[in-house]
């Protein structure tokens, strides 16, 4: 069975509950996957099951608790035999996702992104001393041992962090799961980077300085906060959108 | 030097290499495909190794870079079937945006 398993945490300052149900009405209109979430709390959205975990509120970004941490229990919660874990700020705007299941034997992650308004985006890297970050806005995994051990390994990261930041040269005060999924796939590669494990596409950013519109059916239209205003209409791709209120006003409103 | 000429110029050229972007983000994804056990991308390059192969069965890298042996006039048709109506769509909305601005 195929589905999608989203992670959300409320903070006071973010409903990520409210957007993970946003989200999931998304995943059912473009990929009609079922979708699973992950939470702390009972809630009245209407999801196909929901899966209760304790949040870890050690995590902390611009001086706010953030609810990152404990990723690693996808592989035990997913009701799944074969998972999409998506971010729930990932906007489903297309059938494209559904290729990834056809695609891999046990995982895939994007190891590459584009800013789709700024296109010299050079990549990102864990530190500057290391290798390239993966994105776990989206996660592909099959229950095999394989990924088993992807997902022990994240929990080690998780739990050592510090090490691993010192080991890397990362800033240790804030866990990313970018980084721990970065270092898990790196280690069970035999510390080596194995292409087989990467979607062969961009993960799409829309990042700050940069608004986001509905125009019309399924296309947005993305604007540059800038004097001129340029923009373009998207249709028919998904996004990543790092503006989270900016999110909320588009689909939970 | 004018100026004004100048910002129009670079507005006009931000704007459609921002557009070219986009159309390229969105559609090379789309050319990828899984076939007989690899993963490929139907783009020029394998569309011309595929068409100058003479024999039946033929090895090839994949997006994984793993050896794959193929069957080359299935992947061939299948590979050929995937550009054209990519590339079909990615220029009729490359031509749309065009006339647009």
């Amino acid at each position: 069975m195929k589905g999608v398993l989203l992670f959300a945490f409320n903070t006071d300052e973010v409903d990520y509950v409210k957007m993970a149900y946003a989200t999931s009405q998304r995943v059912n209109n473009f990929l009609n996957l079922p979708c699973t979430l992950v939470t702390n709390k009972p809630t009245d959205y209407k999801f196909d099951k929901v899966t209760y975990l304790d949040s870890d509120s050690t995590n902390i970004k611009n001086h706010k608790v953030w609810l990152n941490k404990g990723r690693y229990n996808a592989y035990n919660l997913s009701p799944y035999d074969e998972t999409l874990l998506l971010d729930v700020d990932y906007v489903v705007n297309s059938t494209k996702l559904l290729d990834v299941f056809s695609f891999y034997e046990d995982y895939c992650i994007h190891n590459s992104a584009s800013f789709l308004m700024y296109p010299d985006f050079t990549q990102e890297c864990i530190s500057p001393i290391s290798f390239r970050t993966l994105w776990a806005t989206v996660f592909f995994f099959k229950k095999t041992e394989r990924v088993k051990l992807f997902f022990d390994c994240v929990k080690m990261v998780q739990e050592n962090y510090t090490h691993y930041a010192n080991l890397h040269g990362m800033w240790s005060y804030l866990y990313r799961n970018d980084h721990a999924f970065a270092i898990a796939n790196r280690i069970l590669n035999g510390h080596i980077e194995s292409k087989c494990d990467f979607i062969p596409w961009n993960l799409i950013h829309i990042g700050e300085k940069t608004t986001v519109e509905k125009d019309k059916n399924n296309s947005f239209k993305v604007i540059l906060d800038n004097d001129k205003k340029e923009y373009i209409i998207v249709k028919d791709l998904d996004f990543h959108m790092l503006d989270k209120k900016n999110f909320m006003r588009l689909f939970c409103e | 030097m004018n100026v004004e000429n100048l910002l129009y110029e670079s507005k006009i050229r931000f704007n459609h290499n921002l557009a070219k972007h986009y159309l390229k983000e969105k559609y090379q994804s789309k050319l990828i495909f899984a076939n007989q056990g690899g993963l490929w991308k139907a783009d020029q390059p394998l569309l011309s190794l595929l068409v100058s192969g003479a024999s039946k069965k033929f090895i090839l890298l994949d997006l994984n870079e793993n050896p794959v042996k193929v069957d080359r006039a299935e992947l061939f048709q299948k590979t050929l079937d995937i550009y054209h109506e990519v590339m079909e769509a990615w220029h009729q909305e490359w031509e749309e945006l065009r006339n647009k601005r």
